[in-house]
């Protein structure tokens, strides 16, 4: 294993479906020697092209889809990453960009810039990944790698330059020319394996130059001595452009597009040397983590091996030998026997077995250094978690979980889906925490919770699709609350004293709404008007109240109760009979601190090109929604705002059609707010016709 | 009195509350004394210029001049030259968070929550940013019924060579159209001399297209809002910001 940082590269390859991300992959681990077979990713029917490519690789029994595979390329290592392919927000997708340092954005020459690629491309921004592009299927009829650089700077702002010219399109495309290095590359053997590198042909020799010219005007933005080179026309060698091209791909200031045609086989090889001279290697990110002993304080790591070891484990994995934990190291090295501390529960976890994955087999190491990705076994945590040293507390994520805002009803299709939803269920609540599922006691269905409407979309799809477990969804249902307004006084008596052994007690006090948490307790009585062994029953009692409020059945937060008095009875009284009274004098006052529904509100942002502005904001507005901003960002225009979440159902379609598909949102929990007065009044009369259904 | 007349509005009591609280607010805003009968600083259709070296408090200053407005029950645009939302909010939230602090008021958030689909942040990069651009925007906001904006505030203008007088024009006429009231910021600078009647040179030629200058100066241990130029009563010798909370103090 090399110990040099900058030889490792931890790559993702995002490109929307039938761009060529599968052939790519498949072409990379074979001319990096992973795999010793191509396999047409077209099955002999043809049906294979279009097919999802998770599915494929399933079939193909390959691991292409594993969370990192690894691969070497000229003595240096690349981890290629998965990238999740959906696009909701979600901390998945959160945890996969984070273990990326660079990204190759797959773009097809015929289709060019389409909505998903656009929507791929934001997540690069959103995280700030350095990106080259690669135009694939420079082979298929009408392609044209020019055009896709053009869509690159007007329609995702790239800033993107060609390191390389086609030789031929269509179905004489034979190879490149880069116009670094100004030679022309072509691709022999029976895979293009055997590269031939000649003089560049006669009839594109002078557009050659003219595109060099363009190169050296970009990369003279980033180099002083190649801008001073290129101004008093002297030799400007390849390594200077590509040194100074690397310093513009760092800051994401410009995008160098390659090309060629992964399933003929072509410009595979000079992407993957592309992938090591422009895209940064560990130590050259800068990688966060937070502070748990100092409020979430934001820290640098050192990516020193020698320092105290920080990992986060992004993604979990059910294979034949248990689960498999990938993990990415910040900082220190992991060493087999190593006792690490997992942050999120404070559990000390012994290293047993370090294992680092290829295309199609893994392979068993003794330590993982800052910088690298490997695996893990026999290890209990959730996806998300950070392992470090004993001394440190640090998170790579930030350990607030918001409580989900929505819950959908999920009834398994037969015996065998009902088996294989409780796997499935059991794994997606380990890999996300803001995942959450039980079962409802009065109805007895599965429930399952989440962020949003998609969230668990992606995940009722998963549940078809990775565990075969089908399901049918009942309607998504927001979760409501109930707070009080105002403050309000009780002393209720229980008493029940006729027959049999009695019951009394009787609680006095008052309760107030409360801004800090959910729910406080606070005990005044004085003398012992309530004997100090039910005082924690009179806690129960109020807490029972909490779980359906009296105006619409929603849980009730927000409050702070004090008893101050109280009176019992010698014989009669009880844990029983003071929880009673407890509960009834929460009935009692809570009527009259005029309780209101609040509801989940959204920050809602909308990415949309400048056109759609004013239609998308129309949307919003539509929805009970409070336009926060807009700005503007050369041809894309972001909106944020402020949404009920009740209002959002069905959203994505209406964005969509609104659009032309151009646009895409993300969606989180922002708060919670009342409702208005009219909704309020809405929902009661919904409640009652629904309580008149069920009667 | 005919029985319309007498029909009472129902006005809930939550939001009763809102309403004395902004009632109390607004009398306690020092800007009362720089404003007319009717709580502006400007004319309609009128132009207000903010102006100060880099890092003493125009932002701040401006972000005041909306919350003013939006008491009032105003809409208020605030346009931002090269910062992002979320820092104009961060403004806002900030200011607002010190003004419940100094006043003391309990239910600042919820007061702020009532007030904030009154606001609307719009950011453009500075070279993206023309007046016909914005015009074209407003005029998409105000057809689809979205925001009508009483009060518009650009932070960061850049008074370089590039800004003609047509622009400023362009502007004036933006603002009557809309009837509204815009303030911009201009950044002055230490080693430019400001003309006889201490307008800076950079807005020196479009003078007269302005209603109302002030300028902020670091004076002792505070910063003193100074007319440069004013209509009518308007004088703001006595007004000064708070350096420690940049909140406007009498």
């Amino acid at each position: 294993m090399s110990t040099e940082l900058n030889k490792i590269r931890n790559i993702g390859i995002s490109a929307h479906i039938d761009s060529g991300k599968t052939t790519l992959t498949e072409r990379i681990l074979f001319y990096t020697q992973r795999i010793h077979a191509i396999h047409d990713v077209k099955g002999k029917d043809g049906v294979g092209a279009t097919m999802d490519s998770m599915e494929l690789e399933k079939e193909r029994g390959i691991t292409i889809a594993s969370a990192a595979t690894f691969c070497e390329w000229d003595d240096n290592e690349i981890n290629i990453i998965d990238t999740p392919g959906h696009v909701d927000f979600t901390i998945e997708v959160e945890r996969s960009l984070r273990v990326l340092d660079g990204a190759i954005l797959v773009l097809c020459a015929v289709g060019g810039v389409q909505s998903q690629s656009i929507t791929v491309d934001q997540q690069m921004k959103r995280y700030k990944v350095p990106c080259i592009a690669f135009v694939n299927k420079c082979d298929r009829s009408g392609a044209n790698p020019e055009r896709v650089t053009d869509q690159l700077r007007e329609k995702l702002g790239h800033n993107a330059v060609m390191m390389q010219l086609p030789i031929g399109l269509e179905a004489e495309h034979e190879g490149v020319i880069d116009l670094a290095s100004m030679k022309a590359t072509y691709f022999d053997g029976d895979n293009g394996e055997v590269l031939r590198v000649e003089e560049i042909p006669a009839e594109l020799k002078e557009k050659a130059e003219l595109k060099r010219e363009e190169l050296l005007e970009e990369a003279s933005n980033y180099c002083d001595i190649l801008a001073d080179a290129f101004l008093e026309e002297q030799e400007i060698s390849p390594e200077m452009i590509l040194s100074a091209m690397r310093k513009g791909v760092l800051t994401r200031a410009v995008t160098p597009v390659y090309m060629g045609s992964a399933y003929k086989n072509k410009g595979v090889q000079p992407l993957l040397d592309a992938c090591i001279q422009l895209l940064p290697d560990p130590s050259e990110v800068t990688n966060i983590a937070l502070d748990l002993d100092n409020e979430e304080e934001e820290i640098i790591l050192g990516n020193s091996c020698d320092d105290p070891i920080v990992a986060l484990a992004f993604k979990l994995e059910d294979g034949q030998y248990g689960q498999l934990t990938y993990i990415r190291v910040y900082q220190g090295t992991i060493t087999k026997g190593d006792t690490l501390i997992n942050t999120r529960s404070g559990k000390k976890l012994k290293i047993g077995r370090l294992v680092r994955m290829h295309a199609d087999q893994m392979e068993d190491i003794n330590s993982i250094q800052a910088g690298y990705i490997g695996a893990l076994f026999g290890i209990d945590c959730a996806s998300g978690d950070t392992f470090a040293a004993p001394k440190l507390n640090y998170s790579m994520t930030s350990m607030f979980v918001p409580n989900p805002v929505i819950s959908l009803a999920i009834i398994p299709k037969d015996n065998k889906a009902q088996i294989n939803m409780s796997k499935a269920l059991n794994r997606f609540s380990k890999e996300d925490p803001t995942f959450r599922t039980f079962v409802d006691d009065e109805t007895n269905e599965t429930i399952i919770e989440g962020m949003g409407e998609l969230h668990l979309e992606v995940y009722v799809e998963r549940m078809r699709r990775e565990y075969d477990a089908e399901v049918t969804t009942g309607q998504p249902r927001v979760a409501y609350r109930e707070t009080i307004t105002r403050r309000a006084e009780f002393n209720y008596t229980h008493k029940k004293q006729t027959g049999g052994s009695g019951q009394y007690g009787r609680v006095a006090g008052y309760m107030e709404p409360y801004s800090e948490g959910e729910f406080e307790f606070i005990n005044k009585v004085t003398g012992g008007s309530i004997p100090t062994q039910f005082i924690s029953s009179c806690e129960k009692g109020f807490k029972a109240g909490l779980t359906k409020g009296a105006l619409m059945e929603f849980p009730v937060t927000g409050i702070r109760v004090e008893i101050n008095d109280g009176a019992s009875h010698s014989v009669d009284s009880s844990e029983m009979a003071f929880q009673a009274a407890a509960r009834g004098a929460f009935q009692e006052a809570y009527k009259k601190a005029k309780p209101v529904i609040h509801e989940p509100i959204m920050k809602v942002v909308i990415e949309t090109p400048t056109e759609f502005q004013g239609t998308v904001m129309g949307t919003i507005n539509q929805r009970r929604g409070t336009i926060l901003g807009a700005q503007e960002e050369g041809p894309m225009c972001v909106v944020e705002s402020q949404v009920p979440l009740a209002e959002m159902f069905g959203y994505s379609t209406v964005l969509r059609s609104s659009t032309q598909g151009k646009a895409q949102f993300t969606m989180e929990f922002a708060n919670y707010r009342q409702v208005p007065q009219s909704i309020t009044e809405e929902l009661q009369k919904k409640k009652a016709e629904e309580g008149k259904g069920a009667a | 009195m005919n029985v319309q007349d007498q029909t009472a509005q129902v006005i809930y009591l939550r939001e009763r509350n809102f309403i004395m609280l902004k009632k109390d607010l607004m009398m306690r805003n020092p800007l009362r004394s720089v404003s007319d009968e009717n709580g502006y600083i400007l004319p309609e259709g009128g132009l207000g210029a903010v102006v100060a070296r880099a890092g003493v408090g125009k932002t701040a200053l401006l972000v005041q001049l909306a919350l003013n407005s939006l008491l009032k029950d105003d809409n208020a645009l605030h346009i931002s030259l090269g910062d992002p939302v979320r820092k104009v909010s961060l403004w806002y939230k900030e200011v607002f968070n010190n003004i419940g602090v100094q006043y003391k008021i309990d239910k600042i958030d919820d007061l702020w929550n009532e007030l904030l689909p009154q606001r609307f942040i719009m950011t453009f990069n500075i070279d993206g940013f023309s007046v016909p651009r914005l015009d074209e925007r407003l005029t998409e906001l105000a057809d689809q019924d979205i925001f009508h904006p009483q009060m518009i505030l650009i932070d960061g203008l850049p008074f370089n060579d590039q800004m003609k007088r047509a622009d400023l024009h362009a502007l004036k006429e933006l603002s009557e159209k809309f009837k509204s009231h815009i303030w911009f910021t201009v950044r002055s600078h230490r080693h430019e001399e400001p003309d006889n009647d201490g307008i800076p040179v950079q807005i020196a030629e479009f003078a007269d297209l302005l209603d109302v200058v002030i300028k902020l100066e670091p004076q002792n241990n505070e910063i003193r809002l100074n007319v440069l130029k004013g209509s009518g009563a308007i004088s703001a010798q006595d007004l000064a910001l708070d350096p420690a909370t940049m909140l406007i103090k009498e």
